[in-house]
């Protein structure tokens, strides 16, 4: 094809002049420079999109501490309507990003705002894990993030999910940790180690596959093995204490400030306006 | 996870997989054809003027291969996913870009516009949710074009040609003039924009050599000394 036109390409497809190169250039300035500033609109929406998730995911953890009482899982009654509404909040940042990442925008500018759709996934997953004791599904993100005529206000990468709900296993051993010091949140604890161990074990298939995620399983096994170490001490120390509740429940208190001292569990944590 | 999340999931990595594995089928073929493009244009340094036009020619052929290349990576490209997986081509399609480029700068001395150079790699308007000819790729493979015709400057002297240099000298200052006014980011196109002035510069002692020694009676006077050469 290419070369039976090449005669009359030569003649309509030529820039022959200075001034006709200046202005060619002209036009991929303007196209350059008009995904450029969407770029850094993009980017700039993502981090508040960061922010504000990790502000729900700081009031989650807050309100499931505050629900857990002294009998154990009695959180039923927690309710979570005030993140829900800041989650709500994020979701009209999205929405006014949605031209900007509509048809194939998306995937040009998938990059930018990865690091916020990971942090509200990361939110999304934790709030549906208090609520449901389960981890969310791919369509489960996906539905949270319809308008109400259900548009999708942003496409969802299986990147994305994949190490959004990644991310969550931190959140749950932070979680975990804490509640265990609760008297009745020992429950609490082993359920998320265990629901911890399940997802590191449903992830491993994956992370040959997606870039960055065998980076996180590794922080997630370190965050389990912090759990693991507190759910032992508590266990040898209960079998010295018996049914002596209370004993027992300072003693908790004192491994746990133990494990949290040293630190471990905080040094991934990334800075607030990191990124 | 529910058992049926988790085969969602494995389903759509399936897919992914799936399809990367193919287009990288294609890719790899779309780089050996490229590079074929590559070694055949190389020959530019040690080919006398009056067979310059019959080595155009022969690379034509090669370009239409590579449009070949192109045209079955389009195929499997799902629409409005380009980005997706451009990356894995963006390295060849500048090659191909550069081929495009530099035959045609051989036959009629002009820039061939970047639809230009999409309709010789037969890039089709139609599949512009899929495989387009970004501005970035054109850049790139313009950039190679230059650094290329730097090197030709010196041996085309060296072949007996003394007015090549004035000519290639006329023709790349105003590419470098239209990079100037890009607003670059700091990124891979910006860092061979900074090379060009190296290129540049090398062409312009060509130039001066020549000119010096009445090598060349150049009728072009205004390109020879008309701006100073950037820094």
């Amino acid at each position: 094809m290419a070369s039976e036109s090449g005669a009359h390409i030569a003649n309509d497809k030529s820039i022959t002049s200075h001034a006709a190169i200046l202005h060619a250039f002209e036009e991929f300035r303007s196209d350059l420079d008009l995904e450029n500033d969407r770029r850094e609109r993009i980017v700039k929406s993502s981090r508040d999109i960061t922010i504000n998730s990790k502000r729900v995911i700081f009031l989650l953890h807050r309100l499931a501490i505050a629900g857990i009482d002294d009998d154990g899982v009695k959180d039923d009654r927690t309710d979570y309507v005030e993140a829900k509404k800041k989650l709500a909040e994020i979701r009209v940042i999205f929405k006014n990003l949605q031209h900007e990442l509509e048809a194939e925008r998306f995937w040009h500018h998938q990059s930018a705002i990865s690091p916020g759709m990971q942090e509200y996934i990361e939110a999304v997953s934790f709030l549906h894990y208090l609520e449901k004791g389960k981890m969310i599904s791919y369509d489960g993100v996906l539905n949270s993030l319809r308008d109400e005529n259900g548009v999708l206000l942003c496409p969802l990468s299986l990147d994305d999910y994949l190490l959004g709900v990644s991310d969550l296993t931190g959140e749950l051993m932070r979680f975990a940790i804490t509640a265990i010091s609760r008297r009745g949140g020992r429950r609490k604890a082993r359920e998320v180690s265990d629901f911890v161990r399940g997802c590191k074990a449903d992830f491993d298939g994956f992370s040959p596959y997606v870039k960055q995620l065998s980076k996180k399983q590794a922080v997630t096994s370190q965050s389990l093995q912090k759990i693991e170490e507190a759910a032992y001490a508590i266990a040898v120390r209960a079998s010295e204490y018996g049914e002596n509740d209370a004993m027992l429940a300072d003693i908790v208190e004192q491994c746990v400030m133990g494990v949290k001292s040293r630190g471990a569990m905080y040094e991934t944590e990334t800075p607030l306006l990191g990124g | 996870m529910d058992s049926g999340d988790l085969e969602q999931l494995n389903a759509l990595l399936d897919n992914e997989i799936d399809l990367k594995e193919k287009i990288k089928d294609f890719v790899s073929d779309f780089d050996k054809r490229t590079r074929r493009v590559q070694g055949a244009l190389n020959k530019i340094h040690s080919t006398p003027s009056e067979d310059v036009p019959r080595l155009a020619r022969s690379v034509k052929p090669m370009l239409d291969e590579c449009s070949l290349s192109v045209s079955a990576i389009a195929g499997l490209v799902p629409e409005f996913e380009y980005w997706r997986w451009s990356g894995m081509w963006s390295f060849s399609l500048r090659a191909a870009a550069f081929g495009a480029l530099f035959v045609h700068y051989l036959e009629t001395e002009t820039l061939l516009s970047l639809e230009g150079v999409s309709s010789v790699l037969g890039i089709k308007d139609e599949w512009k949710h899929k495989f387009t000819l970004q501005a970035e790729d054109y850049l790139h493979g313009l950039i190679t074009m230059v650094n290329e015709m730097s090197r030709w400057a010196v041996n085309a002297v060296t072949l007996g040609d003394y007015e090549r240099p004035i000519r290639i000298s006329i023709f790349v200052k105003s590419i470098f003039a239209g990079f100037s006014a890009l607003n670059l980011k700091n990124d891979g196109l910006r860092r061979r924009f900074d090379s060009l002035k190296y290129d540049i510069k090398k062409i312009e002692e060509v130039v001066y050599d020549v000119s010096l020694r009445r090598l060349a009676n150049s009728p072009k006077k205004e390109g020879v000394d008309e701006s100073p050469a950037p820094r």
